[in-house]
């Protein structure tokens, strides 16, 4: 079958080499081809060897790192509409009916997805990049499972093209894909990825607002005895940490997510100084703002650090976003004052700006537009660096 | 005297490393000089085909420093001179004659070398033709023997892969080695440095006097010499420094006890491609499948003159490089392997810098020429950034390069930098991009401003 499969492949090649039948496909082909067999490209030069890393590789284990989400996330979805109209299901009914929630996002942003890059690969006569997996694989992480289609393949293709295509492609963008796709439908349809009316499949006019939203309505009151206090859903710190609360698809689940972290981490395709320094850079401004709330009337003031932690998005972007090895910052230094400043910025926008009580998007976005400050900061240091080393 | 541990950088485990024992070549029918080995030399060709020549003889000069000329590996016939295209001399090809007859020229006594002056020994090596064998940094090029350099460098390990093990090809050479220090340390004004191993056992390297010897360790590239240069005296812009190989230090020193060139050269044959590999005692200028013939492995094989991270593919009826001292055999092309990217992939089949693959342990892997992927935009996942034990940026360098802002690039330090230190990012790159190349790109457009 396999060898069928080849020598099928083999015999074809001609029709889209220049000249063919096919040529203007011949992308298309390539792609296919590459993605079946691993490519026969051998060195010509330089280093005769190569390591085995490619980027297809590293952008497989990103998707990966995400299939435990997914399942997670189908879960999550049929237990909160469990709770919401009060119907009792088995484990797997609960997965049947998340499941058909969810696969239709996902087919609709991986179908959106790959029609753009195809096309712009073509046109634009670069090689299809499999960056876009991972785009279209984190887009339906990042939105409520009540989204309408249309809405998802919108925004699926905001992010591709204008949050990547325009540049250039893979390695060119300077924001990321997948949040430029959420940041889109978060300003365009404010009413259908925000509030409190579309994080829970209930019945019409439910109402269910993420933990996030719980602390930032309220004011003059201390945050945990106020989330401890919400009946409708559990929203203890474990049980936040394990995931079973109203939110996107994908971000529920925290322990899932670290292990995911942690799975980047190892394998070396996510870079831990970003993850390191976010997370102090949480802790930090947590801190500070506890400090302020006994002088304020904002109780998001008086929310700690762990609570933070496990709350809204930060933590899968964390892990999935804000590494983002091409638009964030592309120096070791850089990343760590990257990741303190992403950690600094979510617990900034969360606790400071009424109106958005999740900060995690907005903070990587601004970010992703100051990666290249600070690296040119880092790169001058090292330039002073030298010239003092010369000097001696 | 430094004593730097360096973490960064990574040992190869290709199968093949060559053993320690030493075998005795057999006498080629014909050695070549490839004035392509040596960067931006214009050369002028001396000889005619059917001229004879002995070994040591001048076979061409430079036409940029009319006084440094290139010696003959060999004696016998210039049986063809090999054109490649715009003219440029590919090959100058010697049959060697049953009896070789070398040039002679003054002989000096152990003791007598400390007491020559500078000039002298410039002298006796332009005679001699053995300027060739030093090169300087920047730009990795023959030297200018007018010039007088800051500093003398010399690398006393081999972390390249497959290279060979100085340990023992400098076994009981130490009077020659000695005197090779003694006249390099006359052409500075500063001293001559010798980098060796914690694991250094060689008595020529050990007891060798004269030299500043600097203990490093860690994995390659640190026995590059630009590495070394790096960490123990960095180069600044309008610094000099030149290097020797080992083994051409030697070469120097016998050259001035015994007045005779000596092409001998100690090479390794190894890498997946090679049956048995070993240290080979042969000629400069060897051609590669005669010195092969009966040591490689069935299929299609890709002989490398040079390691394989830096070596040049050497054409079927290819001959040694001349300051190439490894020679690298490796499987050319391999298995598609069906939904190779999706698999999980165990490191008895892959091989990465990266855990992308499950790991059962540390064995010796079987490298092929398969790229392992295609050729994509920069996606930095700090690759080169672990496989660059300088303190360069190789992103924002690469970077600049490619937008050929030469003040940047200056600022960015490359001067220190060279190809080679550079292969091993290549090696690492996800992206498949060629950084070696770059930099090389980029040293061109630094020398033509210089």
């Amino acid at each position: 079958m396999i060898k069928f499969l080849q020598k099928f492949l083999d015999d074809n090649r001609f029709r889209f080499e220049k000249d063919g039948s096919l040529e203007k496909f011949a992308i298309m082909f390539e792609a296919a081809d590459t993605i079946l067999f691993s490519t026969d490209e051998v060195t010509e030069s330089g280093p005769h060897i190569r390591d085995s890393i490619d980027t297809k590789r590293v952008m497989i284990l990103v998707v990966a790192a995400l299939i435990p989400l997914y399942i997670f996330g189908a879960m999550n979805v049929g237990v909160q509409n469990g709770i919401a109209m009060g119907v009792e299901r088995s484990n797997w009914g609960q997965f049947w009916f998340g499941l058909n929630k969810i696969l239709p996002i996902i087919l609709v942003a991986f179908i959106t997805g790959a029609f753009w890059e195809v096309l712009f690969a073509m046109v634009r006569k670069h090689p299809i990049s499999e960056g876009f997996l991972v785009t279209c694989a984190l887009i339906p992480l990042v939105m409520p499972a009540s989204i309408p289609l249309w809405q998802v393949s919108m925004a699926t293709t905001f992010g591709i093209v204008i949050g990547k295509e325009i540049f250039g492609g893979v390695g060119m963008n300077i924001f990321n894909p997948a949040l430029v796709a959420r940041a889109f439908l978060f300003f365009t349809y404010p009413g259908r990825i925000s509030g409190d009316k579309v994080w829970v499949l209930g019945p019409d006019g439910y109402s269910g607002a993420t933990a996030l939203a719980v602390p930032a309505a309220e004011v003059n009151q201390h945050a945990v005895s106020l989330l401890d206090g919400v009946t409708q859903f559990d929203f203890s710190w474990w049980n936040m940490f394990i995931g079973w609360v109203p939110g996107s698809i994908g971000e529920t689940s925290k322990l899932l997510i670290i292990f995911g972290a942690i799975f980047l981490v190892i394998t070396k395709i996510a870079n831990w100084r970003i993850m390191a320094g976010s997370l102090i850079g949480l802790a930090a401004t947590a801190y500070l703002t506890n400090l302020m709330a006994p002088f304020s009337s904002n109780t998001m003031l008086s929310m700690p650090a762990h609570y933070h932690l496990v709350m809204g998005g930060f933590l899968f972007g964390m892990a999935f976003m804000a590494t983002e090895p091409v638009t964030g910052c592309h120096t070791n230094q850089g990343r760590w004052v990257y990741g303190i400043l992403f950690g600094m910025l979510t617990v900034i926008v969360r606790s400071i700006n009424p109106a958005y009580p999740e900060g995690t998007m907005l903070a990587i976005l601004l970010l992703n537009a100051f990666a290249p400050l600070i690296d040119w900061f880092v790169i001058q240091s090292n330039i002073k660096h030298r010239m003092a080393r010369y000097a001696q | 005297m430094a004593d730097l541990n360096i973490k960064k950088g990574h040992n190869i485990r290709i199968s093949g490393v060559p053993s320690d024992e030493l075998q005795k070549g057999l006498k080629p029918k014909t050695v070549a000089i490839q004035p392509t080995d040596f960067r931006t030399l214009r050369p002028k060709i001396l000889v005619k085909e059917g001229d004879t020549v002995k070994i040591g003889s001048p076979l061409f000069h430079c036409k940029t420093h009319f006084n440094v000329f290139w010696p003959s590996p060999g004696a016998g016939t210039v049986s063809s001179i090999q054109f490649g295209p715009r003219r440029v001399v590919e090959k100058i090809i010697i049959e060697l004659a049953e009896t070789e007859e070398s040039e002679c020229h003054d002989s000096f006594r152990a003791a007598e070398i400390p007491t020559l002056g500078k000039e002298q020994i410039l002298s006796a090596l332009l005679k001699g033709n053995l300027i060739p064998f030093i090169r300087q940094r920047p730009f990795n090029k023959v030297v200018n023997p007018m010039d007088t350099p800051r500093d003398i460098f010399i690398s006393g390990w081999n972390t390249a892969p497959l290279s060979v093990n100085l340990d023992v090809i400098l076994r009981r050479r130490l009077p020659q080695f000695q005197a090779g220090i003694n006249i390099l340390k006359k052409l500075t004004t500063g001293s001559v440095h010798l980098s060796i191993n914690e694991n250094t056992v060689s008595d020529t390297l050990l007891e060798v006097k004269g030299a500043d010897v600097h203990t490093l360790n860690g994995p390659h590239p640190v026995g590059n010499v630009g590495i070394q240069i790096h960490h123990i005296a960095p180069l600044k812009l309008n610094d000099l420094i030149w290097t020797v190989n080992a083994q051409d230090v030697v070469r120097i020193g016998t050259f001035f006890l015994t007045g005779k060139y000596d092409p001998t050269i100690f090479v390794t044959a190894g890498g997946p491609g090679v049956k048995t590999p070993t240290h080979i005692k042969t000629r400069m200028g060897v051609r590669l499948d005669a010195l092969l013939s009966e040591k490689l492995n069935e299929g299609k094989q890709r002989i490398i003159s040079g390691d394989v991270l830096t070596g040049k593919t050497a054409t079927k009826n290819g001959y040694l490089g001349f300051y190439d001292s490894t020679i690298s055999v490796i499987p050319e092309g391999g298995e598609r392997e069906f939904m190779g990217m999706i698999k999980p992939g165990s490191s008895l089949t892959r091989y990465s810098l990266t855990n992308a693959f499950i790991g059962f342990g540390k064995k010796f892997f079987s490298f092929n020429t398969l790229q392992n992927g295609s050729e994509r935009y920069m996606v930095p996942i700090n690759a080169w950034e672990d496989a660059l034990p300088m303190d360069i940026l190789p992103n924002a360098l690469y970077r600049a390069i490619h937008v050929e802002d030469i003040e940047e690039m200056e600022q960015l330090g490359i001067i220190e930098c060279d190809e080679e230190d550079f292969a091993l990012c290549s090696f690492a790159c996800p992206s498949k991009i060629d950084v070696g190349g770059m930099i090389r790109q980029g040293l061109n457009l630094m020398e033509k401003e210089v």
